[in-house]
């Protein structure tokens, strides 16, 4: 158990972080000037119709009796009623969760498929054809922002070649792996640079550690010294920083999801903050939160379950 | 009406160069053959740029909700395609007392789409239900005392003063008719998926991604052409003119002025304007010392090139403004012409009013708004010529607002669109000091003005309100309390296999959707 021995912690660390959010996004989101009267009145707001919209959504009450009802409801699993949805935010969320959890884990898992192979070629065969050609490559597309690449695939891929949908979620799980194929790409591109880089760099300096001689030494098959203990050591490295990244990925979907139309929580984000939609948009940070640090959790877990060193130190 | 300006602008520049350079390469390899709808299929695909906010008209904010929603229910009347007069809906005929305080509507024979018929007290209720919405569009009906079903074919108002924007009040998308009984019974959850009366109605409801309309078969009208209509949510620019170059929309809405040259020149697409009741104005809040003295303002109006507006802000599809009332909708006055451009005469007045070499201000702007940052950009330029030092700050569109509301802006972008064909309710929210708007938050005052909007309000006579509005539209010309730069029109890319979309200047196109058609392709 002593390599697990962080969990608990980690666990209180969750609540700590999570009450923290609370208390950011909704003092932060009511410091923005405009409200959400003036989003839906636009541009014939009047100070009269403004103050009745208050009145009926409870934004007249003072901002700490606002608060207290807000972390009131959050206990009771209540994370509000949307201004623009009318419908509770935990059902609009529910709504907008599956194109963005979908397409986290599958450009993950692309990213992966991609990266692993040309990672672990490029260090192996340091200075080859695949080690140029992928640094090249990659190098350009980790430089293009996400709606540009998304455009240019759109273009060639849906409105040229025509093999893939422009817009839409699909329906089925066939369907979402079809539609949200050139998506998940374009994010994943992105994100295998750096795994690319990373299992590479690992990859040389394990080659060169004692114990690769010594098992060559024993005649062992290189290929077999490659599979089992040079790739093994070498993935390690990149857990972490698949992790980390697997983070920032969330957040980098809001983009993606604007080019492909998709109707996922980075657009319910981004609409709900134009919006004031306050309850929306601090149940959707809240999520967030959530999935992060159980992103952060899970990347521990998994490096402590591949290397017996992880976690030792505190555990004991 | 609010429209939302978000990320989706963000990188048009940028991609604006890419497309015309692949799309160029394209075009001598042979048209596109897309896959979209099937040939000769009579469904119409529209790519809108935002989601559905909702389907309950009380509750619309949101363009785009509003226009689709026309689709699905009937008022009791409804604006022409030109948006200048109104034509029977519900309503074959009305009567109106001569005392001008009893209003009495006679509907036709007509049916919700499920088949039970529409009566008086449905109309009823849902009026009194969306005037007595909070927030909502009540504030236009105070003059309404009460309302009445007689009989089931007849619908009397009654009023407490005269009010003559009435009929084009109820010709508004709130006063939409809806069902008692299922509204009663099912309350909110009845506008996921609602009854109406119009000509189609909802057969797949996600507001976020797709809505599918068919064909109403109860609708009391002519049936409409094609059979279904399918709106695509699709957020980004680039996207949807990309949906239209490979026939997977038929239609979408708002393509960004930067890429219109270039559906035009893509065979078989065309971008379609359509004169609308959008004002572009330029706020100059009174709270600002110079903008308190009207030879000041009547300097920037001087100072100002709409042309140059017209030409670099809008691709030359907008027409320089003049009265701050929307472009010849009624009561429009033609004897206005726009201020002419006169730098000389801008500094001549400003040393007039003491600022001889000027003064320095700022202009909110919104950030992502294309047109709006290249009007900036023209604006800065020419008020330095006049000694006016102006700094551009950007702002996300809410927080824009909320500076140019509160009496803490300068110099401020906005714009105003009608929601009534009826003058009045831009003369209240314009012109009046009492209007709760404070002259489009100039917070200019004019008690003269002020009078003459509630003259109007109350005067039945045609040639009598004309009058009465152009006095108005003469005052505000005058006093410039803001600066009226262009009215810019709808955009729309469409396909020339659709036959006959055409947009009214509310910017509904309900009327058009029962006879267009769209054609194999």
């Amino acid at each position: 158990m002593s390599r697990f021995g962080t969990l608990p912690r980690r666990l209180i660390h969750l609540v700590i972080i999570l009450f923290g959010i609370t208390l950011v996004t909704f003092f932060l989101l009511r410091l923005i000037p405009g409200d959400p009267a003036l989003a839906i009145l636009g541009s014939s707001y009047t100070h009269q119709r403004a103050t009745a919209i208050d009145a009926s959504l409870g934004l007249n009450k003072p901002i700490w009796t606002q608060y207290g009802l807000f972390m009131g409801h959050l206990f009771h699993g209540n994370l509000g009623y949307s201004y623009f949805y009318s419908e509770s935010a935990t059902t609009v969320i529910s709504q907008h969760l599956a194109p963005t959890v979908f397409l986290v884990i599958y450009s993950a898992v692309l990213a992966a498929v991609i990266s692993l192979p040309l990672g672990f070629i490029s260090g192996v065969r340091r200075g080859g054809i695949v080690d140029q050609s992928t640094r090249v490559f990659f190098t350009i597309s980790f430089a293009m922002p996400a709606f540009w690449l998304g455009i240019i695939l759109l273009l060639v891929f849906s409105v040229h070649l025509n093999v893939f949908p422009l817009s839409g979620f699909g329906a089925g799980i066939a369907g979402h792996l079809y539609y949200l194929f050139l998506p998940a790409l374009t994010i994943a591109l992105g994100f295998s640079t750096v795994l690319i880089r990373s299992l590479r760099a690992a990859t040389i300096s394990t080659l060169q550690a004692e114990f690769v001689d010594t098992a060559r030494m024993k005649g062992i098959a290189y290929s077999k010294v490659l599979r089992r203990h040079v790739f093994r050591v070498a993935v390690l490295a990149v857990v972490a920083v698949y992790g980390v990244n697997l983070a920032y990925l969330i957040s980098g979907t809001v983009l993606v999801e604007n080019v492909f139309s998709l109707p996922g929580l980075g657009q319910l984000l981004v609409n709900s903050v134009s919006n004031r939609d306050y309850p929306v948009v601090q149940a959707v940070a809240l999520l967030f939160a959530v999935m992060i640090v159980l992103i952060n959790l899970l990347t521990d877990i998994t490096q402590a379950s591949l290397d017996p060193r992880v976690g030792q130190e505190i555990g004991e | 009406m609010l429209r939302a300006h978000g990320l989706r602008t963000l990188s048009l520049g940028l991609i604006a160069i890419t497309l015309s350079a692949v799309g160029c390469s394209s075009s001598s390899s042979g048209p596109s053959s897309g896959s979209g709808p099937a040939a000769g299929s009579s469904t119409l695909v529209i790519a809108n740029a935002v989601r559905v906010d909702t389907l309950d008209p009380e509750a619309n904010s949101v363009n785009e909700s509003i226009w689709m929603d026309q689709n699905l229910y009937s008022r009791l009347l409804q604006p022409n395609a030109t948006g200048t007069a109104l034509v029977p809906d519900l309503a074959t005929s009305w009567n109106v007392a001569p005392d001008g305080l009893t209003y009495t509507f006679h509907l036709r024979d007509a049916k919700f789409s499920n088949g039970s018929p529409l009566t008086a007290s449905d109309v009823v209720f849902s009026i009194d239900r969306s005037r007595k919405y909070s927030g909502g569009w009540g504030f236009l009906l105070t003059a309404v005392k009460s309302i009445t079903a007689p009989n089931a074919h007849t619908v009397v108002f009654t009023l407490s003063e005269k009010h003559a924007p009435l009929l084009a009040d109820l010709a508004m998308y709130a006063y939409s008719i809806v069902p008692q009984k299922l509204v009663t019974a099912q309350g909110k959850a009845f506008f996921q998926h609602p009854v109406g009366s119009g000509p189609f109605s909802v057969t797949s409801y996600k507001p976020d991604s797709e809505i599918d309309l068919a064909r109403n078969p109860n609708f009391y009208g002519t049936k409409p052409k094609i059979a279904k209509v399918k709106y695509m949510i699709v957020p980004d620019d680039n996207t949807r003119v990309l949906m239209l170059e490979s026939k997977k929309a038929d239609i979408i809405e708002n393509p960004p002025g930067n890429l219109t040259s270039q559906i035009d020149k893509t065979p078989g697409l065309h971008v379609n304007l359509f004169p609308s009741t959008r004002v572009d104005f330029i706020q100059m809040d009174e709270h600002f010392a110079p903008f308190k003295k009207q030879l000041v303002r009547e300097a920037v109006n001087y100072a100002i090139n709409r042309q140059a507006i017209v030409k670099l802000a809008y691709q030359g599809d907008a027409v320089p403004g003049a009265s701050f009332m929307p472009y010849h909708m009624e009561f429009y006055d033609n004897s206005i012409s726009p201020y002419p451009y006169d730098p000389a005469k801008a500094k001549k007045l400003l040393a007039q009013a003491g600022y001889p070499h000027g003064f320095k201000a700022f202009m909110i702007t919104v950030s992502g708004d294309v047109a709006g940052q290249a009007e900036a950009v023209v604006v800065k330029s020419e008020l330095a010529q006049v000694g006016i030092n102006l700094s551009i700050q950007s702002y996300e569109l809410l927080t824009a607002y909320s500076k140019e509301d509160g009496g803490h802006s300068e110099f401020g972008e906005r714009y105003w669109t009608n929601d009534i064909i009826d003058p009045d309710e831009v003369a209240t929210f314009g012109a009046d000091c009492k209007g709760g708007a404070n002259a489009f938050n100039s917070y200019w005052c004019s008690t003269q003005a002020t009078k003459l909007v509630g003259e109007a309000r109350s005067e039945l006579n045609n040639s009598a309100r004309q009058n009465l509005y152009n006095q108005i539209q003469q005052i505000i010309y005058s006093q410039s309390p803001f600066i009226v730069t262009d009215y810019s029109p709808y955009r729309y890319g469409v396909g020339s296999w659709v036959k006959g979309f055409h947009v009214t200047p509310l910017g509904n196109y309900d009327l058009s959707l029962e006879n267009l058609t769209v054609a194999q392709h």
